[in-house]
Protein backbone atom coordinates (compact mmCIF):
# COMPACT_ATOMS: atom_id res chain seq x y z
CA UNK A 1 0.00 0.00 0.00
CA UNK A 2 2.82 2.39 1.20
CA UNK A 3 4.57 0.99 -2.17
CA UNK A 4 1.35 1.97 -4.16
CA UNK A 5 1.05 5.55 -2.49
CA UNK A 6 4.73 6.25 -2.70
CA UNK A 7 4.93 5.13 -6.16
CA UNK A 8 2.12 7.75 -7.31
CA UNK A 9 3.19 10.25 -5.93
CA UNK A 10 6.44 9.68 -7.07
CA UNK A 11 5.42 10.01 -10.81
CA UNK A 12 4.96 14.00 -11.16
CA UNK A 13 8.88 14.62 -10.02
CA UNK A 14 9.95 11.49 -11.72
CA UNK A 15 8.45 12.92 -15.07
CA UNK A 16 10.16 16.03 -14.52
CA UNK A 17 13.65 14.83 -14.30
CA UNK A 18 12.67 12.97 -17.55
CA UNK A 19 13.28 16.47 -19.51
CA UNK A 20 16.34 15.75 -20.53
CA UNK A 21 15.33 12.28 -21.95
CA UNK A 22 12.56 13.34 -24.13
CA UNK A 23 14.57 16.19 -25.57
CA UNK A 24 17.30 13.65 -26.87
CA UNK A 25 14.16 11.53 -28.25
CA UNK A 26 12.56 14.95 -30.05
CA UNK A 27 16.13 14.98 -31.17
CA UNK A 28 16.27 11.12 -32.66
CA UNK A 29 12.68 11.93 -34.18
CA UNK A 30 14.09 15.20 -36.19
CA UNK A 31 16.99 12.92 -37.47
CA UNK A 32 14.55 9.95 -38.69
CA UNK A 33 12.46 12.89 -40.27
CA UNK A 34 15.46 14.50 -42.23
CA UNK A 35 16.92 10.86 -43.17
CA UNK A 36 13.10 9.90 -44.44
CA UNK A 37 13.49 13.21 -46.57
CA UNK A 38 16.70 12.21 -48.17
CA UNK A 39 15.59 8.57 -48.88
CA UNK A 40 12.09 8.40 -49.19
CA UNK A 41 8.98 6.83 -47.69
CA UNK A 42 9.52 3.31 -49.25
CA UNK A 43 12.86 2.80 -47.56
CA UNK A 44 12.27 5.06 -44.50
CA UNK A 45 8.41 6.48 -43.92
CA UNK A 46 8.38 9.84 -41.82
CA UNK A 47 7.58 9.61 -37.97
CA UNK A 48 4.21 11.06 -38.72
CA UNK A 49 3.37 8.19 -41.32
CA UNK A 50 4.56 5.51 -38.54
CA UNK A 51 2.70 6.46 -35.45
CA UNK A 52 -0.48 7.33 -38.10
CA UNK A 53 -0.12 3.72 -39.13
CA UNK A 54 0.28 2.33 -34.83
CA UNK A 55 -2.31 4.78 -34.17
CA UNK A 56 -3.93 3.07 -36.55
CA UNK A 57 -2.95 -0.34 -35.65
CA UNK A 58 -4.41 0.11 -32.09
CA UNK A 59 -7.55 2.41 -32.92
CA UNK A 60 -8.86 -0.86 -35.68
CA UNK A 61 -8.06 -3.51 -32.43
CA UNK A 62 -5.26 -5.40 -34.35
CA UNK A 63 -2.37 -4.42 -31.95
CA UNK A 64 -3.72 -5.48 -29.01
CA UNK A 65 -4.54 -9.01 -29.31
CA UNK A 66 -0.47 -9.80 -31.43
CA UNK A 67 1.09 -7.51 -27.67
CA UNK A 68 -0.85 -9.87 -25.73
CA UNK A 69 0.52 -13.43 -26.90
CA UNK A 70 3.87 -11.75 -27.20
CA UNK A 71 3.61 -10.45 -23.43
CA UNK A 72 2.58 -13.60 -22.45
CA UNK A 73 5.22 -15.49 -24.10
CA UNK A 74 8.04 -13.14 -22.69
CA UNK A 75 6.20 -12.90 -19.31
CA UNK A 76 5.95 -16.87 -19.26
CA UNK A 77 9.52 -17.23 -20.09
CA UNK A 78 11.25 -14.15 -18.19
CA UNK A 79 8.79 -15.43 -14.58
CA UNK A 80 10.88 -19.21 -15.20
CA UNK A 81 13.99 -17.58 -15.73
CA UNK A 82 13.71 -15.39 -12.88
CA UNK A 83 12.56 -18.23 -10.25
CA UNK A 84 15.01 -20.29 -11.89
CA UNK A 85 18.15 -18.09 -11.48
CA UNK A 86 17.47 -16.18 -8.91
CA UNK A 87 16.98 -19.49 -6.31
CA UNK A 88 19.92 -21.44 -8.25
CA UNK A 89 21.70 -18.32 -8.26
CA UNK A 90 21.73 -17.31 -4.17
CA UNK A 91 21.78 -21.16 -3.40
CA UNK A 92 25.56 -21.48 -5.53
CA UNK A 93 26.34 -18.24 -4.32
CA UNK A 94 26.04 -19.23 -0.88
CA UNK A 95 28.07 -22.06 -1.51
CA UNK A 96 31.78 -21.73 -2.71
CA UNK A 97 32.06 -24.83 -4.42
CA UNK A 98 29.29 -24.08 -6.14
CA UNK A 99 29.85 -20.77 -7.41
CA UNK A 100 32.88 -22.08 -8.55
CA UNK A 101 31.71 -24.38 -10.28
CA UNK A 102 28.77 -22.88 -12.20
CA UNK A 103 30.46 -19.87 -13.52
CA UNK A 104 31.66 -21.75 -16.30
CA UNK A 105 28.72 -23.02 -17.52
CA UNK A 106 26.95 -19.84 -16.92
CA UNK A 107 29.55 -18.07 -19.41
CA UNK A 108 29.04 -20.72 -21.82
CA UNK A 109 25.08 -19.78 -22.15
CA UNK A 110 25.81 -16.38 -21.68
CA UNK A 111 28.29 -16.85 -25.06
CA UNK A 112 25.90 -18.68 -27.02
CA UNK A 113 24.03 -16.50 -29.68
CA UNK A 114 20.03 -16.74 -28.73
CA UNK A 115 19.46 -17.86 -32.20
CA UNK A 116 21.35 -20.99 -31.61
CA UNK A 117 19.27 -21.98 -28.84
CA UNK A 118 16.00 -20.41 -31.14
CA UNK A 119 16.75 -22.89 -33.53
CA UNK A 120 17.35 -25.93 -31.06
CA UNK A 121 13.98 -25.06 -29.47
CA UNK A 122 12.10 -24.98 -33.00
CA UNK A 123 14.03 -28.32 -33.74
CA UNK A 124 12.30 -29.33 -30.07
CA UNK A 125 9.37 -27.74 -29.66
CA UNK A 126 7.87 -26.98 -33.13
CA UNK A 127 5.87 -24.12 -33.83
CA UNK A 128 4.03 -24.06 -30.20
CA UNK A 129 4.72 -21.86 -27.65
CA UNK A 130 7.08 -23.72 -26.62
CA UNK A 131 9.37 -22.20 -29.04
CA UNK A 132 9.45 -18.33 -28.04
CA UNK A 133 8.95 -19.31 -23.98
CA UNK A 134 11.86 -21.66 -23.81
CA UNK A 135 14.28 -19.50 -25.71
CA UNK A 136 13.44 -16.50 -23.41
CA UNK A 137 14.06 -18.58 -20.86
CA UNK A 138 17.29 -19.51 -21.67
CA UNK A 139 18.63 -16.17 -22.81
CA UNK A 140 17.38 -14.54 -19.48
CA UNK A 141 18.27 -17.00 -17.05
CA UNK A 142 22.28 -16.52 -16.83
CA UNK A 143 21.80 -13.22 -16.51
CA UNK A 144 19.62 -13.22 -13.27
CA UNK A 145 21.90 -16.58 -12.34
CA UNK A 146 24.85 -14.24 -12.25
CA UNK A 147 23.19 -10.81 -10.41
CA UNK A 148 21.71 -13.36 -7.65
CA UNK A 149 25.24 -15.27 -7.72
CA UNK A 150 27.22 -12.13 -7.51
CA UNK A 151 24.74 -10.70 -4.85
CA UNK A 152 25.00 -13.66 -2.78
CA UNK A 153 28.61 -13.26 -2.23
CA UNK A 154 29.36 -9.82 -2.22
CA UNK A 155 27.58 -9.56 1.39
CA UNK A 156 29.78 -8.64 4.21
CA UNK A 157 31.51 -11.17 6.26
CA UNK A 158 31.10 -8.70 8.89
CA UNK A 159 27.42 -8.35 8.99
CA UNK A 160 27.51 -12.51 8.47
CA UNK A 161 29.20 -12.39 11.52
CA UNK A 162 26.28 -9.89 13.19
CA UNK A 163 24.27 -12.72 12.13
CA UNK A 164 25.56 -15.48 14.02
CA UNK A 165 26.29 -13.78 17.43
CA UNK A 166 23.05 -12.33 17.54
CA UNK A 167 21.75 -15.91 16.44
CA UNK A 168 19.23 -14.92 13.56
CA UNK A 169 16.95 -18.26 12.69
CA UNK A 170 17.32 -19.54 8.91
CA UNK A 171 13.93 -17.34 7.86
CA UNK A 172 15.35 -14.30 9.41
CA UNK A 173 18.93 -14.56 7.44
CA UNK A 174 17.17 -15.35 4.19
CA UNK A 175 14.77 -12.03 4.55
CA UNK A 176 16.84 -9.34 6.87
CA UNK A 177 20.16 -9.88 5.78
CA UNK A 178 20.52 -12.26 2.36
CA UNK A 179 17.90 -10.69 0.54
CA UNK A 180 17.91 -7.07 0.93
CA UNK A 181 21.53 -7.07 -0.26
CA UNK A 182 21.09 -9.31 -2.76
CA UNK A 183 17.52 -7.54 -4.28
CA UNK A 184 20.37 -4.28 -5.20
CA UNK A 185 22.36 -6.79 -7.46
CA UNK A 186 18.98 -9.19 -8.82
CA UNK A 187 16.91 -5.99 -9.68
CA UNK A 188 19.47 -4.79 -12.22
CA UNK A 189 19.59 -7.88 -13.55
CA UNK A 190 16.02 -8.43 -13.73
CA UNK A 191 15.36 -5.04 -15.65
CA UNK A 192 18.07 -6.63 -18.00
CA UNK A 193 16.63 -9.57 -18.08
CA UNK A 194 12.97 -7.90 -19.27
CA UNK A 195 14.31 -6.17 -21.76
CA UNK A 196 16.70 -9.35 -23.19
CA UNK A 197 12.95 -11.09 -23.21
CA UNK A 198 10.74 -8.76 -25.20
CA UNK A 199 13.84 -8.41 -28.42
CA UNK A 200 14.33 -12.32 -27.93
CA UNK A 201 10.66 -13.46 -27.96
CA UNK A 202 9.89 -11.12 -31.12
CA UNK A 203 12.76 -12.84 -32.64
CA UNK A 204 11.45 -16.01 -31.76
CA UNK A 205 8.13 -15.61 -33.06
CA UNK A 206 9.05 -13.74 -36.46
CA UNK A 207 10.86 -17.17 -37.25
CA UNK A 208 8.66 -19.56 -35.73
CA UNK A 209 5.16 -18.75 -34.73
CA UNK A 210 1.81 -17.73 -36.42
CA UNK A 211 1.00 -15.00 -34.10
CA UNK A 212 2.07 -12.23 -31.96
CA UNK A 213 4.02 -9.11 -32.81
CA UNK A 214 7.04 -10.94 -34.68
CA UNK A 215 4.77 -12.55 -36.84
CA UNK A 216 2.83 -9.48 -37.59
CA UNK A 217 6.60 -8.21 -38.48
CA UNK A 218 6.81 -11.06 -41.20
CA UNK A 219 3.59 -10.41 -42.55
CA UNK A 220 4.12 -6.53 -43.17
CA UNK A 221 8.20 -7.26 -44.42
CA UNK A 222 6.43 -9.91 -47.21
CA UNK A 223 4.64 -7.17 -48.12
CA UNK A 224 7.22 -4.52 -48.38
CA UNK A 225 4.83 -2.46 -46.20
CA UNK A 226 7.62 -0.59 -44.06
CA UNK A 227 5.52 2.09 -42.23
CA UNK A 228 3.84 -1.31 -41.04
CA UNK A 229 6.76 -2.95 -39.71
CA UNK A 230 8.30 0.46 -38.60
CA UNK A 231 4.85 0.85 -36.66
CA UNK A 232 5.21 -2.47 -35.09
CA UNK A 233 8.77 -1.81 -33.63
CA UNK A 234 7.84 0.90 -32.45
CA UNK A 235 4.79 -0.24 -30.65
CA UNK A 236 7.53 -3.12 -29.17
CA UNK A 237 10.04 -0.35 -28.04
CA UNK A 238 7.19 1.68 -26.40
CA UNK A 239 5.36 -1.05 -24.53
CA UNK A 240 9.30 -1.90 -23.14
CA UNK A 241 9.85 1.67 -22.34
CA UNK A 242 6.68 1.85 -20.35
CA UNK A 243 6.63 -0.88 -18.56
CA UNK A 244 10.55 -0.67 -17.48
CA UNK A 245 10.48 3.62 -16.69
CA UNK A 246 6.98 3.60 -15.13
CA UNK A 247 6.53 0.64 -13.13
CA UNK A 248 9.82 -1.01 -12.62
CA UNK A 249 12.19 2.17 -12.09
CA UNK A 250 10.14 3.26 -9.26
CA UNK A 251 9.57 0.06 -7.76
CA UNK A 252 13.61 -0.13 -7.41
CA UNK A 253 13.54 3.13 -5.85
CA UNK A 254 11.39 2.49 -3.31
CA UNK A 255 12.87 -0.70 -2.71
CA UNK A 256 16.64 0.80 -1.94
CA UNK A 257 15.21 3.27 0.04
CA UNK A 258 17.95 2.99 2.29
CA UNK A 259 20.48 3.32 -0.39
CA UNK A 260 18.75 6.64 -1.87
CA UNK A 261 19.26 8.14 1.17
CA UNK A 262 23.10 7.28 1.24
CA UNK A 263 23.33 8.86 -2.46
CA UNK A 264 21.38 12.00 -1.48
CA UNK A 265 22.73 12.48 2.07
CA UNK A 266 26.53 12.12 -0.17
CA UNK A 267 25.42 14.86 -2.57
CA UNK A 268 23.86 17.44 0.61
CA UNK B 1 27.32 -25.80 33.52
CA UNK B 2 28.22 -22.69 35.90
CA UNK B 3 27.32 -19.10 34.24
CA UNK B 4 30.75 -18.39 33.80
CA UNK B 5 33.58 -18.05 31.00
CA UNK B 6 36.34 -20.16 31.72
CA UNK B 7 39.22 -20.18 29.40
CA UNK B 8 42.56 -21.73 29.76
CA UNK B 9 45.99 -21.93 27.95
CA UNK B 10 44.08 -21.16 25.01
CA UNK B 11 46.43 -20.34 21.92
CA UNK B 12 45.46 -19.23 18.14
CA UNK B 13 47.31 -19.21 15.27
CA UNK B 14 45.69 -17.63 11.57
CA UNK B 15 47.52 -19.82 9.29
CA UNK B 16 50.94 -20.07 10.16
CA UNK B 17 51.20 -16.84 12.28
CA UNK B 18 50.22 -17.25 16.11
CA UNK B 19 48.86 -14.49 17.32
CA UNK B 20 47.65 -15.63 20.87
CA UNK B 21 49.45 -18.09 23.00
CA UNK B 22 47.85 -19.73 26.36
CA UNK B 23 45.65 -17.35 27.77
CA UNK B 24 44.50 -17.75 30.99
CA UNK B 25 40.92 -15.47 32.39
CA UNK B 26 38.23 -16.81 34.53
CA UNK B 27 34.88 -14.17 34.01
CA UNK B 28 31.97 -15.19 36.69
CA UNK B 29 28.72 -13.64 36.59
CA UNK B 30 27.95 -9.88 37.25
CA UNK B 31 32.06 -9.58 37.10
CA UNK B 32 33.67 -6.84 34.47
CA UNK B 33 37.20 -8.13 32.70
CA UNK B 34 38.63 -5.20 31.02
CA UNK B 35 41.62 -6.04 28.43
CA UNK B 36 44.36 -3.15 27.41
CA UNK B 37 46.72 -3.96 24.88
CA UNK B 38 48.74 -2.12 22.05
CA UNK B 39 47.17 -2.49 18.61
CA UNK B 40 47.37 -5.74 17.18
CA UNK B 41 48.47 -7.59 19.96
CA UNK B 42 45.61 -10.30 19.64
CA UNK B 43 42.58 -8.28 21.29
CA UNK B 44 39.64 -9.10 18.85
CA UNK B 45 40.59 -12.33 18.02
CA UNK B 46 40.26 -13.49 21.83
CA UNK B 47 36.95 -11.80 22.02
CA UNK B 48 35.78 -13.31 18.26
CA UNK B 49 37.13 -16.65 20.23
CA UNK B 50 34.86 -16.24 23.22
CA UNK B 51 31.80 -14.90 20.69
CA UNK B 52 31.99 -18.48 18.76
CA UNK B 53 33.36 -17.00 15.68
CA UNK B 54 36.37 -18.48 15.51
CA UNK B 55 37.31 -21.75 16.16
CA UNK B 56 39.34 -23.01 19.48
CA UNK B 57 42.62 -24.40 18.04
CA UNK B 58 44.23 -24.88 21.40
CA UNK B 59 43.14 -25.11 25.05
CA UNK B 60 39.91 -25.09 26.26
CA UNK B 61 37.63 -22.08 26.06
CA UNK B 62 34.02 -23.22 28.18
CA UNK B 63 31.18 -20.66 28.02
CA UNK B 64 28.26 -21.29 30.36
CA UNK B 65 26.15 -17.91 29.85
CA UNK B 66 23.11 -18.56 27.52
CA UNK B 67 22.78 -15.08 26.20
CA UNK B 68 25.63 -13.34 24.89
CA UNK B 69 25.60 -10.14 23.34
CA UNK B 70 28.42 -8.65 20.84
CA UNK B 71 29.69 -5.76 20.26
CA UNK B 72 32.00 -5.16 17.52
CA UNK B 73 35.28 -3.01 16.96
CA UNK B 74 32.79 -1.57 13.93
CA UNK B 75 29.05 -0.84 14.64
CA UNK B 76 28.00 -3.27 11.57
CA UNK B 77 24.54 -2.11 11.66
CA UNK B 78 22.16 -3.64 8.85
CA UNK B 79 22.23 -0.60 6.14
CA UNK B 80 18.99 -1.48 4.83
CA UNK B 81 17.24 -1.34 8.70
CA UNK B 82 16.47 1.87 10.27
CA UNK B 83 18.10 2.32 13.56
CA UNK B 84 15.50 0.92 15.24
CA UNK B 85 14.98 -2.06 13.58
CA UNK B 86 18.74 -2.87 13.89
CA UNK B 87 18.50 -2.21 17.98
CA UNK B 88 15.45 -4.65 17.69
CA UNK B 89 17.85 -7.22 15.71
CA UNK B 90 18.11 -9.66 18.60
CA UNK B 91 14.90 -9.26 19.76
CA UNK B 92 13.37 -10.46 16.39
CA UNK B 93 15.43 -13.34 16.84
CA UNK B 94 13.95 -14.21 19.80
CA UNK B 95 10.74 -14.18 18.01
CA UNK B 96 9.45 -11.26 20.29
CA UNK B 97 6.44 -9.76 18.67
CA UNK B 98 7.25 -6.60 17.03
CA UNK B 99 5.12 -3.91 18.87
CA UNK B 100 7.13 -4.83 21.56
CA UNK B 101 10.24 -5.46 20.06
CA UNK B 102 10.07 -1.90 18.65
CA UNK B 103 9.22 -0.39 22.09
CA UNK B 104 11.74 -1.55 24.04
CA UNK B 105 14.19 -1.07 21.21
CA UNK B 106 13.07 2.68 21.36
CA UNK B 107 13.45 2.32 25.28
CA UNK B 108 16.91 0.96 24.65
CA UNK B 109 17.97 3.57 22.29
CA UNK B 110 17.02 6.52 24.52
CA UNK B 111 18.73 5.22 27.30
CA UNK B 112 21.93 5.33 25.04
CA UNK B 113 20.99 8.67 23.87
CA UNK B 114 19.37 8.18 20.68
CA UNK B 115 16.57 10.27 19.63
CA UNK B 116 13.04 9.41 17.92
CA UNK B 117 14.68 10.96 14.75
CA UNK B 118 18.00 9.32 14.89
CA UNK B 119 15.89 5.85 16.00
CA UNK B 120 13.71 6.48 12.41
CA UNK B 121 16.70 7.21 10.32
CA UNK B 122 19.25 4.66 8.33
CA UNK B 123 22.37 3.88 10.25
CA UNK B 124 24.50 5.95 7.06
CA UNK B 125 22.80 8.62 8.50
CA UNK B 126 24.13 8.56 12.11
CA UNK B 127 27.30 10.17 12.93
CA UNK B 128 29.83 7.83 13.85
CA UNK B 129 29.33 7.73 17.65
CA UNK B 130 25.58 7.54 17.46
CA UNK B 131 26.54 4.10 15.29
CA UNK B 132 28.26 3.29 18.30
CA UNK B 133 25.74 3.88 20.43
CA UNK B 134 23.04 2.24 18.28
CA UNK B 135 25.37 -1.23 18.61
CA UNK B 136 25.62 -0.94 22.06
CA UNK B 137 21.77 -0.31 22.30
CA UNK B 138 21.83 -3.70 20.06
CA UNK B 139 23.66 -5.96 22.32
CA UNK B 140 22.10 -4.29 25.67
CA UNK B 141 18.43 -4.87 24.41
CA UNK B 142 18.82 -8.50 24.53
CA UNK B 143 19.17 -8.36 28.29
CA UNK B 144 22.27 -10.51 27.79
CA UNK B 145 24.26 -12.65 30.95
CA UNK B 146 27.39 -12.28 29.04
CA UNK B 147 28.99 -8.70 26.96
CA UNK B 148 31.29 -8.77 24.80
CA UNK B 149 32.40 -5.24 24.17
CA UNK B 150 35.03 -4.42 21.46
CA UNK B 151 36.30 -0.78 22.31
CA UNK B 152 33.01 0.00 22.61
CA UNK B 153 32.95 3.95 23.42
CA UNK B 154 36.22 4.77 21.42
CA UNK B 155 34.31 6.87 19.32
CA UNK B 156 32.51 9.34 22.08
CA UNK B 157 33.07 12.22 23.66
CA UNK B 158 33.59 12.06 27.58
CA UNK B 159 30.23 13.63 28.79
CA UNK B 160 28.58 10.23 26.73
CA UNK B 161 31.16 8.21 27.72
CA UNK B 162 30.79 8.84 31.45
CA UNK B 163 26.98 8.82 30.95
CA UNK B 164 27.51 5.17 28.84
CA UNK B 165 29.65 3.85 31.71
CA UNK B 166 26.56 5.00 34.35
CA UNK B 167 24.37 2.68 31.99
CA UNK B 168 26.50 -0.11 31.59
CA UNK B 169 26.92 -0.02 35.76
CA UNK B 170 23.34 -0.02 35.87
CA UNK B 171 22.97 -2.91 33.58
CA UNK B 172 25.19 -4.83 35.47
CA UNK B 173 23.79 -4.09 38.91
CA UNK B 174 20.06 -5.13 37.66
CA UNK B 175 20.71 -8.25 35.66
CA UNK B 176 24.21 -9.48 37.13
CA UNK B 177 25.82 -9.20 33.65
CA UNK B 178 29.58 -10.46 33.03
CA UNK B 179 31.34 -8.11 30.99
CA UNK B 180 34.49 -8.69 28.96
CA UNK B 181 35.65 -5.27 27.26
CA UNK B 182 38.33 -4.43 25.27
CA UNK B 183 39.95 -0.48 25.46
CA UNK B 184 42.51 1.56 24.42
CA UNK B 185 41.74 3.40 27.67
CA UNK B 186 43.34 2.93 30.63
CA UNK B 187 41.12 5.09 32.72
CA UNK B 188 38.04 3.65 31.47
CA UNK B 189 39.22 0.37 32.16
CA UNK B 190 40.05 1.09 35.52
CA UNK B 191 36.82 2.98 36.46
CA UNK B 192 34.86 -0.29 35.08
CA UNK B 193 36.34 -3.54 35.65
CA UNK B 194 37.13 -5.78 38.87
CA UNK B 195 40.05 -7.38 36.73
CA UNK B 196 42.10 -5.48 34.51
CA UNK B 197 44.09 -7.80 31.98
CA UNK B 198 47.18 -6.06 30.31
CA UNK B 199 48.42 -7.99 26.95
CA UNK B 200 51.71 -7.56 24.73
CA UNK B 201 52.25 -8.22 21.23
CA UNK B 202 53.53 -10.78 19.34
CA UNK B 203 52.53 -13.59 20.21
CA UNK B 204 49.57 -11.92 22.19
CA UNK B 205 50.10 -12.90 26.04
CA UNK B 206 48.71 -11.33 29.21
CA UNK B 207 51.69 -9.88 31.03
CA UNK B 208 49.89 -8.40 34.27
CA UNK B 209 46.38 -8.96 35.88
CA UNK B 210 45.04 -6.53 38.40
CA UNK B 211 42.38 -7.10 40.36
CA UNK B 212 40.47 -3.96 41.63
CA UNK B 213 39.26 -4.49 44.86
CA UNK B 214 36.73 -1.76 45.17
CA UNK B 215 33.29 -2.59 43.16
CA UNK B 216 32.90 -0.27 40.19
CA UNK B 217 29.71 1.27 41.65
CA UNK B 218 31.57 2.83 44.75
CA UNK B 219 35.17 3.99 42.83
CA UNK B 220 35.95 7.48 43.12
CA UNK B 221 37.49 9.37 40.35
CA UNK B 222 40.17 10.58 42.43
CA UNK B 223 40.77 6.51 43.20
CA UNK B 224 40.61 5.82 39.54
CA UNK B 225 43.26 8.49 38.29
CA UNK B 226 45.72 7.46 40.92
CA UNK B 227 45.36 3.92 40.07
CA UNK B 228 45.53 4.54 36.50
CA UNK B 229 48.70 6.44 36.92
CA UNK B 230 49.87 3.93 39.20
CA UNK B 231 49.36 1.18 36.33
CA UNK B 232 51.17 3.35 33.63
CA UNK B 233 54.55 3.28 35.92
CA UNK B 234 54.69 -0.60 35.83
CA UNK B 235 57.20 -1.72 34.05
CA UNK B 236 55.23 -4.56 32.36
CA UNK B 237 52.61 -1.84 31.13
CA UNK B 238 55.32 0.05 29.85
CA UNK B 239 56.84 -2.52 27.54
CA UNK B 240 53.95 -3.69 26.89
CA UNK B 241 52.76 -0.64 25.35
CA UNK B 242 56.54 0.68 24.53
CA UNK B 243 56.93 3.43 26.68
CA UNK B 244 59.55 4.80 28.10
CA UNK B 245 60.25 3.37 31.32
CA UNK B 246 58.88 4.91 34.86
CA UNK B 247 61.70 7.08 36.45
CA UNK B 248 63.33 5.85 39.15
CA UNK B 249 60.95 4.90 41.64
CA UNK B 250 60.14 7.97 44.20
CA UNK B 251 57.40 6.55 46.50
CA UNK B 252 54.29 8.21 46.62
CA UNK B 253 53.24 11.50 45.02
CA UNK B 254 51.63 14.33 45.67
CA UNK B 255 51.54 13.43 49.15
CA UNK B 256 50.10 10.77 48.57
CA UNK B 257 51.02 6.79 49.35
CA UNK B 258 50.26 4.31 46.33
CA UNK B 259 50.02 1.05 47.95
CA UNK B 260 49.70 -2.07 45.47
CA UNK B 261 46.35 -3.49 45.29
CA UNK B 262 45.27 -7.36 44.90
CA UNK B 263 47.11 -9.79 43.01
CA UNK B 264 49.44 -6.75 42.03
CA UNK B 265 52.84 -9.15 42.98
CA UNK B 266 55.62 -7.56 40.98
CA UNK B 267 54.81 -3.89 41.13
CA UNK B 268 57.01 -1.26 40.77
CA UNK B 269 57.14 0.32 44.27
CA UNK B 270 58.10 -1.54 47.33
CA UNK B 271 55.72 -0.65 49.59
CA UNK B 272 54.25 -2.80 52.60
CA UNK B 273 52.35 -5.77 52.07
CA UNK B 274 49.25 -3.99 52.93
CA UNK B 275 46.10 -5.54 51.47
CA UNK B 276 43.47 -3.03 52.36
CA UNK B 277 42.05 -1.85 49.23
CA UNK B 278 43.34 0.51 46.87
CA UNK B 279 45.05 3.65 48.13
CA UNK B 280 45.50 5.73 51.50
CA UNK B 281 46.33 9.16 51.76
N1 LIG C 1 41.27 -12.82 9.67
C1 LIG C 1 42.61 -12.69 9.88
N2 LIG C 1 43.50 -13.34 9.10
C2 LIG C 1 44.82 -13.23 9.31
N3 LIG C 1 45.36 -12.48 10.26
C3 LIG C 1 44.54 -11.82 11.09
C4 LIG C 1 43.12 -11.87 10.93
N4 LIG C 1 42.55 -11.09 11.88
C5 LIG C 1 43.57 -10.57 12.58
N5 LIG C 1 44.76 -10.99 12.12
C6 LIG C 1 46.07 -10.65 12.67
O1 LIG C 1 46.08 -11.02 14.02
C7 LIG C 1 46.68 -10.02 14.80
C8 LIG C 1 45.75 -9.64 15.93
O2 LIG C 1 44.62 -8.99 15.39
P1 LIG C 1 43.45 -8.43 16.29
O3 LIG C 1 42.39 -7.90 15.40
O4 LIG C 1 43.04 -9.47 17.27
O5 LIG C 1 44.20 -7.23 17.03
P2 LIG C 1 43.66 -6.23 18.13
O6 LIG C 1 44.43 -6.51 19.37
O7 LIG C 1 42.20 -6.30 18.22
O8 LIG C 1 44.13 -4.83 17.56
P3 LIG C 1 43.38 -3.40 17.61
O9 LIG C 1 43.57 -2.87 18.98
O10 LIG C 1 44.11 -2.59 16.60
O11 LIG C 1 41.95 -3.62 17.26
C9 LIG C 1 47.01 -8.87 13.88
O12 LIG C 1 48.41 -8.87 13.68
C10 LIG C 1 46.32 -9.17 12.60
O13 LIG C 1 47.14 -8.85 11.51
MG1 LIG D 1 40.65 -5.04 17.71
Amino acid sequence: MTLLRAWLTGIPAYLWSGWGAIASLFLLLAAWEGASAVHGALILPDPGTVFATLAGLVDSGAAWPELAVTARRAATGLALAIAAGSTLGMLAGISMTASMMSRPLVTVLLGTPPIAWLVLAMLWFGASDGTPVFTVFIACFPVIFVGALQGTRTLDGHLREVATVYRLPLRMKLFDLYLPHVVSYLFPAWITALGTSWKVVVMAELLSSADGVGAALAVSRSHLDTAATLAWIAAVVLTLLTVEYLLLEPVKRELEGWRRQETEGGAA
Amino acid sequence: MTRALAIHGLGHAYALRTVLEDIDLELPAGRTVALVGPSGCGKTTLLHLCAGLLTVQKGTLENGFLRPAVMFQQPRLLPWKTTRDNIALGLKALGVPAGERLARAGAVGRSVGLDELALGQFPHALSGGMQSRAALARALALAPDLLLMDEPFSALDIGLKSQLHRLLLEHQAAHGLAVLMITHDLMEAVRLADTLLVMAAEPGRIVHRVELATPARRRGDAEVYQTTARLLQHPAVCASFGLEPPAPAENGTGGCTVLPLHGDSDAGCAAPALRKKGFSC
